[in-house]
C-alpha cells in the first residue's frame, strides 16, 4: 500500500466519522427534546402534588404514585429538593412509606453496586429518606472509597439519629481533608448528645494524633461540658492542639478559660499567642486588659493586630488603652494602635467574624 | 535536493501523525472524564452545601486596567454570586480612564488604612477602599504594574485561604464558585482548579449575568466559540487524566493561597502569567514532593468577551504564543526530566513540541510542499490528500468538542445556535487557522527582538447594570 492509498483510506474514514458526529449531534438533540417533552409534565405533576401534600391538601399515596412515574434519578432529585421544605414529622411519614415502593427498593439495593454513581444515588436517597432499618447500609456507604458517596451518606445524620452512624462519622472526621472535615462536623452537630459523649472520651487521650481536629470540633460545638477537657489541653506539647484550644476557649466564659488563656498568650509560638489574644477579646474580662496591652508590643505583627482588635471589645477601657499606645514610646504598639483606631465599625465587625 | 524535500516531507508527516495521535489520546481520555464530571455536577445538592459551613472561604481577585465601561457590571455580577463566604478584591492598576471613579460612584467607597503585610512585593499602593454598600468589596488603587502585579497586590490583601483570579471583563455564573470548590469538597489534594471560559459575544447579558447563551453571527467571534469549546471541553479534560494541566485560565482559576505565596505569586515579567504560574506551581510542588492535583472541571462557567477584529485578535494570539515560548524556554529544565513526573515527561514536551513549534512546522510544511510541487518532487494528489486529511482531522476534533458539549451541558439551547456552532467548527480551518498560524509565527519574531508588550485590548462591554 502506498502513502497515497493510506491517506485516501484515512480521508474516507474521516469523512464517515464527520458524518457520524453530525448525525450524533442532531440525534442527541432530538432524543433529549423528546425525553424532556415526555418527562416535564410528570415533573410538574410531582411538584404540584408535593406542594399540596406539604400543605396537607393531598394524600401521601398520591405523592407516591406521582413519584413512581418519574425516572428514578429525577424522583431522587425531586425528593432532595422537597426534603428541605417539608417539616420533619411529615417527611418521616414519607420516608417510611417509601420503604415499600419498588423503585426505592432498587435504589436501596444499589448500596452494594460496583458502580460509584449508583452508590452515590443510593447515598443521596438515604440522606433524605433513611429509616432506622437503613443504618447498616449507610454505615457501609460512610466507608465508601468514592468521596462523593461518603460525603452524600454523612448527610443522613441530619435526619436519622443513630449512635452507630455518629460514631463512625466522628471516627472518620480527623482523617479527612479540612473542607470535608468541616462538612462532617456540620452534620455531626445534629447528633450532639452522642457526639459530646464520644468527644469527652477522645479528648482525654492526649497522645491521639487526631487531637487537633477533635479539639477544633469540640470548640465549635460550644458545649459547656467540653470546656474542662479543652482547658486541660492548654499545655499540650503539640502546637496545633494549643492553637485550637486557644481559639476555642473564647467560646467558654469561665475563670478556668481565662487562666488557660493567660498562660497561652505567653506561648513561644505566635499562632498560639494570636488566637489566645483573640479569645481574650471575646471573653472581655477586665482582668485580662493589661495582658492585651502588653501584647501590643509583641514581636509578631499578627499577634499585635489580634491584641489591638481584642482591645476594641473592652469598651471605653480598651479604647483608652489603644489611645495611650497610639502616643506611647513603643513604635510597634503605636503603629498597631493607630491602625486599629482607624478601622470603621464595619471593618471591626468583619475582623471579629 | 529532491531527496532533501522528500526527507523533510517524511519528517513533517511523522510529526503530524505523532501530534494528532496525541490529540486522539486526549479525545479518548476526555470521554470518561466528562462522564464523571457530568455525573458529579448533576448529583450535587447545592442547597445543602450552601447551608453548611464546610465551604472554604474564597477571595476573588479582580485586576482592572482601563475598564470603566465594564467594571460596574462585572463587580456587581461577582457580588451576586451564590456563595456563602467570600470577599472581592478589585485592583485598579493605575487606570488612565475613570475606572476608580466608576467604582467609587457605584459602590460608595471609603478609604481605610492598610491592615496586612506586603508578602509579595508590588508597585506602590496609593489607597485602600471599602464599600459602604457591599461589605464584601475591597478596592486597591495602585500604580500601574501590569496584570500580574495587580494580582499579587490582591493576594497580599486577601484574607482567605483560596483565591480566584477573575478578569474584570469576565462574567462568572452565579453558582460557578460553588461548583469550582467541588474538588476541595471531595477531599482531594488540590493545588489549583480551573473552570470553563466561554465566549460572551452574542449572548444575552442582563445585570452582568448571561441570561441566554448564544453563538455570535460574526465569523471571527463565532469561530472562537468553537475554538474555546475545543480547548476546554476535550483538551483540558483529557489532560486531567494525564495529570498535567499546564494552563488554568487566568480569567477563571481557583488557587490555594499558601502555594501561591510559596512560589512568590504571579511573575510580573511574564506576558502569559497564568501559564507561567501553573508551570511554576508544578515545579515547586514536584520538587518539594507535595501531593497535589491541578484539575480542570467543566461545569463552572465564566463568560468572556473575545476580540472581534483581526488586529486585536492577532495581538492577543501573538502575546499568548510569546508567553508560551518564553515559559517553555524558562522552564526548559523540566523538559523530559523524570523528576517532574508526568508533567516533565508528557505535558512540557507536548507544549514545547506540539503547541509551541506547531506553527513553525505548519508553515515550513506549506513552504516545502509548494517547492516540492513546483519542482515536481511531490505528487499533486498526495499533497492535496494530505491537506484534506489534516483539515479533516482538525474538523473532527472541533466537532468532537461540540458533541461533548451536547451530551453534557447543552448551553446553546436553540437549534440555530447549534447549527452555527457546527458551521463555525467546520469552517475554522479555512482562513482562520492560517491567520492564527501567522500570528503565532510573529510571536517568534517578537521573542527574537525581545519585545515585551501586552497590546491594547478593545472591548465593547456588556449592557449597563439595571438599577
Amino acid at each position: 500500500m502506498t502513502g497515497r492509498h493510506f491517506l485516501a483510506i484515512v480521508a474516507v474514514v474521516q469523512g464517515i466519522l464527520l458524518a457520524a458526529l453530525l448525525m450524533l449531534i442532531v440525534l442527541n438533540r432530538w432524543f433529549r427534546l423528546r425525553r424532556r417533552a415526555r418527562v416535564h409534565p410528570r415533573r410538574v405533576a410531582v411538584e404540584g402534588v408535593m406542594q399540596r401534600w406539604a400543605l396537607g391538601q393531598a394524600a401521601l399515596g398520591v405523592v407516591l404514585v406521582q413519584l413512581a412515574r418519574l425516572p428514578i434519578s429525577l424522583a431522587v432529585d425531586a425528593l432532595v429538593t422537597w426534603s428541605a421544605r417539608v417539616p420533619g414529622e411529615r417527611w418521616r411519614q414519607l420516608a417510611v412509606a417509601l420503604e415499600r415502593e419498588w423503585w426505592a427498593r432498587i435504589i436501596r439495593s444499589n448500596s452494594r453496586s460496583g458502580r460509584w454513581w449508583k452508590r452515590l444515588e443510593c447515598a443521596r436517597f438515604l440522606s433524605i429518606a433513611a429509616t432506622a432499618g437503613d443504618t447498616a447500609r449507610v454505615l457501609k456507604l460512610l466507608h465508601d472509597s468514592h468521596p462523593a458517596v461518603h460525603i452524600a451518606a454523612v448527610a443522613t445524620l441530619e435526619r436519622l439519629q443513630s449512635p452507630a452512624l455518629a460514631t463512625a462519622a466522628l471516627e472518620r472526621l480527623p482523617s479527612l481533608a479540612p473542607t470535608v472535615g468541616a462538612y462532617y462536623a456540620a452534620m455531626l452537630r445534629r447528633s450532639r448528645a452522642v457526639v459530646v459523649q464520644l468527644l469527652l472520651a477522645k479528648l482525654r487521650r492526649t497522645d491521639d494524633p487526631a487531637l487537633p481536629r477533635l479539639a477544633e470540633f469540640a470548640a465549635r460545638l460550644r458545649e459547656p461540658v467540653l470546656r474542662e477537657p479543652l482547658t486541660a489541653l492548654a499545655e499540650h506539647r503539640d502546637a496545633e492542639v494549643r492553637v485550637q484550644v486557644a481559639r476555642g476557649l473564647g467560646s467558654f466564659p469561665h475563670a478556668a478559660s481565662l487562666a488557660a488563656l493567660t498562660q497561652l498568650v505567653a506561648d513561644a509560638l505566635w499562632p498560639v499567642r494570636a488566637q489566645a489574644a483573640r479569645s481574650l477579646g471575646m471573653l472581655a474580662d477586665p482582668a485580662s486588659l493589661p495582658r492585651l496591652r502588653a501584647l501590643l508590643r509583641d514581636p509578631d505583627w499578627w499577634v499585635r493586630l489580634r491584641a489591638g482588635l481584642a482591645l476594641t471589645r473592652f469598651g471605653a477601657a480598651g479604647r483608652n488603652a489603644l489611645l495611650e499606645a497610639d502616643v506611647g514610646p513603643d513604635p510597634n504598639a503605636r503603629n498597631m494602635a493607630h491602625l486599629v483606631l482607624g478601622l470603621s465599625p464595619q471593618a471591626l465587625a468583619e475582623f471579629a467574624a | 535536493m529532491n531527496e532533501l524535500i522528500r526527507g523533510t516531507d517524511f519528517v513533517i508527516l511523522v510529526y503530524f501523525l505523532v501530534l494528532n495521535s496525541f490529540y486522539a489520546l486526549l479525545l479518548v481520555l476526555s470521554i470518561p472524564e466528562i462522564w464523571e464530571q457530568t455525573r458529579l455536577a448533576d448529583d450535587e445538592d447545592f442547597q445543602r452545601l450552601m447551608q453548611s459551613d464546610a465551604l472554604p472561604p474564597i477571595t476573588i481577585l479582580v485586576p482592572a486596567h482601563n475598564e470603566q465601561r465594564t467594571i460596574e457590571a462585572s463587580v456587581t455580577a461577582i457580588l451576586a454570586l451564590h456563595y456563602r463566604n467570600y470577599e472581592v478584591v478589585v485592583v485598579n492598576d493605575g487606570s488612565k480612564d475613570e475606572t476608580l471613579e466608576a467604582l467609587r460612584h457605584a459602590f460608595d467607597l471609603y478609604e481605610i488604612p492598610r491592615t496586612y503585610p506586603e508578602t509579595i512585593p508590588t508597585k506602590p499602593l496609593r489607597a485602600l477602599y471599602r464599600s459602604r454598600k457591599r461589605t464584601k468589596l475591597t478596592v486597591l488603587d495602585k500604580e500601574n504594574g501590569g496584570k500580574a502585579d495587580s494580582l499579587n497586590a490582591a493576594i497580599n490583601a486577601s484574607r482567605f485561604p483560596l483565591v480566584i483570579a477573575v478578569d474584570a471583563d469576565t462574567l462568572i455564573e452565579a453558582d460557578a464558585l460553588l461548583r469550582l470548590t467541588r474538588p476541595f469538597l471531595l477531599g482531594r489534594q488540590i493545588a489549583a482548579v480551573g473552570g470553563t471560559v466561554r465566549v460572551a459575544n452574542g449572548c444575552v447579558v442582563k445585570d452582568g449575568i448571561v441570561t441566554e447563551a448564544r453563538v455570535p453571527r460574526g465569523f471571527l467571534a463565532g469561530v472562537q466559540v468553537a475554538e474555546y469549546l475545543r480547548a476546554f471541553m476535550f483538551g483540558r479534560l483529557g489532560w486531567n487524566r494525564l495529570g498535567g494541566n499546564l494552563i488554568i485560565s487566568g480569567a477563571f482559576g481557583l488557587f490555594r493561597k499558601d502555594h501561591l505565596l510559596a512560589v512568590g505569586g504571579y511573575d510580573a515579567t511574564s506576558t502569559v502569567e497564568d501559564l507561567d504560574l501553573v508551570v511554576r506551581l508544578h515545579r515547586y510542588l514536584r520538587r518539594h514532593k507535595i501531593r497535589y492535583e491541578i484539575p480542570f472541571i467543566p461545569d463552572p462557567v465564566a463568560w468572556t468577551e473575545v476580540p472581534e477584529s483581526l488586529r486585536v485578535l492577532g495581538r492577543q494570539r501573538e502575546r499568548w504564543q510569546r508567553g508560551l515560548v518564553a515559559a517553555m524556554w524558562q522552564y526548559r529544565g523540566m523538559l523530559f526530566n523524570p523528576r517532574y513526573g508526568r508533567v516533565g515527561l508528557i505535558a512540557v514536551p507536548f507544549y514545547t513540541f506540539g503547541e509551541m513549534v506547531a506553527p513553525l512546522v505548519e508553515v515550513f510544511g506549506y513552504a516545502i510542499t509548494v517547492v516540492g510541487l513546483s519542482l515536481g518532487v511531490v505528487n499533486v494528489p498526495f499533497a492535496l490528500l494530505f491537506v484534506l486529511v489534516a483539515w479533516g482531522y482538525a474538523m473532527l476534533l472541533s466537532l468532537w468538542a461540540v458533541v461533548l458539549e451536547e451530551v453534557s451541558f447543552r448551553r446553546y439551547g436553540r437549534f440555530g445556535d447549534l447549527a452555527r456552532l457546527v458551521l463555525f467548527a467546520t469552517l475554522e480551518n479555512f482562513g482562520y487557522r492560517q491567520c492564527a498560524v501567522w500570528w503565532r509565527l510573529r510571536a517568534f519574531l517578537s521573542v527574537w527582538r525581545r519585545k515585551h508588550v501586552w497590546g491594547v485590548m478593545t472591548r465593547k462591554g456588556f449592557d449597563p447594570v439595571t438599577k
